[in-house]
């Protein structure tokens, strides 16, 4: 039932509608690049709601009260996080140092794998070799590149920055899973009686929408964190839980993301393993099938197609994302065309409902009326 | 204090809806529980609240003044029932979303509670009880309505 008329309401929204969502997300983009502080732990804060929100419905089913069950459910992630962080603090302590050598031989290595393909290229083909075209990268990745401990260092502070800011993530998700409700009827009370009940069935299709978009999110990064880290790990890779697990968070930014986290893994197979190129290969080939496992079956039992987005559109606004705020843009992109699409929807299938409009017009009159009838 | 989202503390149209035959068999606790998903709205006097052929997703329980339930854009040769304080209409939308059989304005300048179907379905999940004693008012209203229906065609058979 509730798919049918989605399909129908987004079906109405016209090429006006389209440049209108397109335009606000642009402009919400440049302005959330300014206050990324809050707009990323906001969206963390997002992502950890939908994951809490079913442990707090099955404390409700059985009898705990709304507000005790968000406090409960927050309070027991945090204290796993907080183990966590107790359990992993001896190691990282220990291994802090020696982070700083481990990456710049791992550039290195990956550094030495892009030269010694291109030299092999060269090598067999005349035109590249007459073009020097590794001595030619090398050279501008020298310059160009720099020292790596000088681009680790601000990495480095830009974590120590965030750390606070992202504190605000379980604080905000507790008042999103305590006041979610509440809020549902703030914006219901703004809405006028003519679009009320309309807006409100849309509003809850978007909050659907969201929920299973994130927590199909979450399930798909489970799954491609073992499947990863299984295929790693059968490869002889070092670390292959790990790696599986930035690969499979980094797979958040569709595309880019999933590019990012191959060459991540290909950088680490080509330093651990120098003398057999075979590896960075297998690593490849695993990427790809990981990828096509990612489309054809994970995807549509996890996200499936909750936010309805073309693909073409998909990576056109990826691109459009990261010109107007950069790495910020690219990350943030889609959950924000997602929102904006469905709030310009509502508000499209809303203002072109000729009925909807003759409706809220009498409905002014009548309150103006009603108003001044003693005057 | 500034602070939009304060539950309110005592809502005063509980007592309406423990009259409500629907929430009859609702505890108190239960109806606290289900008046938090209860969206107030006013209408002023032949304001429309829905329109025949409109998409139901939500019944209506009329808290102050009066509704008329009339045929679609003719509200006096159409008047189907007026409806008063602790009344509903529009219940077949908890069931499923078919179109309004008629049109809903205000007689009077009134007051109505709104339940959303997509609420009423939470509620399964969350509070199956609770859900499950409405379907069952809901079940004996239909079929007193569906009674009613069939002496009203036997009458109108024998005339």
């Amino acid at each position: 039932m509730s798919a049918s008329t989605s399909h129908s309401v987004r079906a109405s929204a016209g090429p006006v509608v389209w440049i209108a969502i397109i335009a606000v997300t642009c402009l919400l983009l440049f302005f959330f690049q300014k206050i990324l502080w809050l707009v990323v732990p906001f969206l963390l804060a997002l992502i950890l709601y939908y994951f809490l929100y079913p442990p707090m419905q099955w404390l409700i089913h059985r009898g705990v009260g709304h507000d005790a069950a968000a406090s409960v459910v927050t309070l027991v992630f945090l204290v796993l996080l907080a183990a966590v962080g107790i359990a992993l603090a001896p190691w990282v302590t220990e291994h802090i140092s020696a982070w700083h050598d481990t990456v710049t031989r791992y550039v290195d290595g990956g550094l030495k794998l892009l030269d010694s393909s291109l030299r092999s290229l060269e090598a067999s083909w005349a035109p590249l070799a007459r073009a020097r075209l590794a001595d030619t990268v090398a050279e501008r990745i020298q310059h160009g590149g720099g020292n790596v401990a000088e681009n680790l260092q601000p990495v480095a502070m830009a974590i120590a920055a965030w750390t606070p800011s992202l504190m605000l993530a379980p604080f905000l998700a507790f008042f999103f899973l305590k006041d979610g409700s509440r809020f549902k009827h703030f914006l219901g009370a703004a809405v006028p009686n003519a679009f009320f009940e309309k807006s409100l069935y849309l509003l809850h299709e978007v909050d659907q929408t969201s929920r299973a978009y994130f927590q199909g999110l979450i399930k798909l990064t489970i799954l491609d964190t073992l499947t990863l880290a299984i295929g790693l790990w059968i490869m002889g890779m070092p670390g292959a839980l790990a790696l599986g697990t930035i690969c499979a968070v980094l797979a958040w930014i569709p595309y880019v993301g999933s590019i990012a986290g191959g060459l991540l893994v290909v950088l680490v197979a080509a330093t651990d393993f120098p003398g057999d190129p075979g590896m960075a290969y297998w690593s490849v080939a695993l990427f790809v099938f990981v990828r096509l496992l990612d489309d054809f079956l994970y995807m549509p039992l996890t996200i499936g197609k909750s936010l309805e987005l073309h693909p073409l559109i998909t990576v056109l606004m990826i691109f459009v994302g990261g010109a107007v705020a950069g790495i910020p843009g690219l990350m943030l992109v889609l959950p924000v065309l997602g929102v904006v699409m469905v709030i310009g929807e509502t508000i499209g299938v809303i203002v072109t409902d000729p009925r909807l409009m003759a409706r809220h017009r009498q409905a002014k009159v009548l309150r103006r009326m009603a108003a001044s009838r003693d005057l | 204090m500034l602070n939009p989202f304060r539950p309110q503390s005592a809502s005063p149209r509980l007592d309406s809806l423990r009259r409500l035959s629907l929430f009859v068999s609702l505890t108190p606790s239960e109806l606290r529980i289900l008046d938090s998903l209860l969206h107030e709205r006013q209408y002023q006097s032949d304001e429309i609240i829905f329109d025949a052929g409109d998409e139901g997703q939500a019944i209506y329980i009329v808290l102050d003044g009066d509704v008329l339930i009339c045929r679609q854009g003719d509200p006096h040769g159409g008047r189907i029932a007026t409806l008063t304080a602790g009344t509903f209409f529009g219940e077949l939308a908890l069931l499923d979303n078919a179109p309004r059989m008629a049109q809903a304005r205000a007689d009077t300048a009134c007051t109505v509670a709104v339940f959303f179907r997509a609420d009423f379905l939470g509620l399964l999940d969350t509070h199956a009880r609770i859900a499950s004693k409405i379907y069952r008012e809901l079940a004996r209203h239909v079929g007193a309505r569906m009674r009613e229906m069939a002496i009203a065609a036997e009458a109108f058979q024998h005339l």
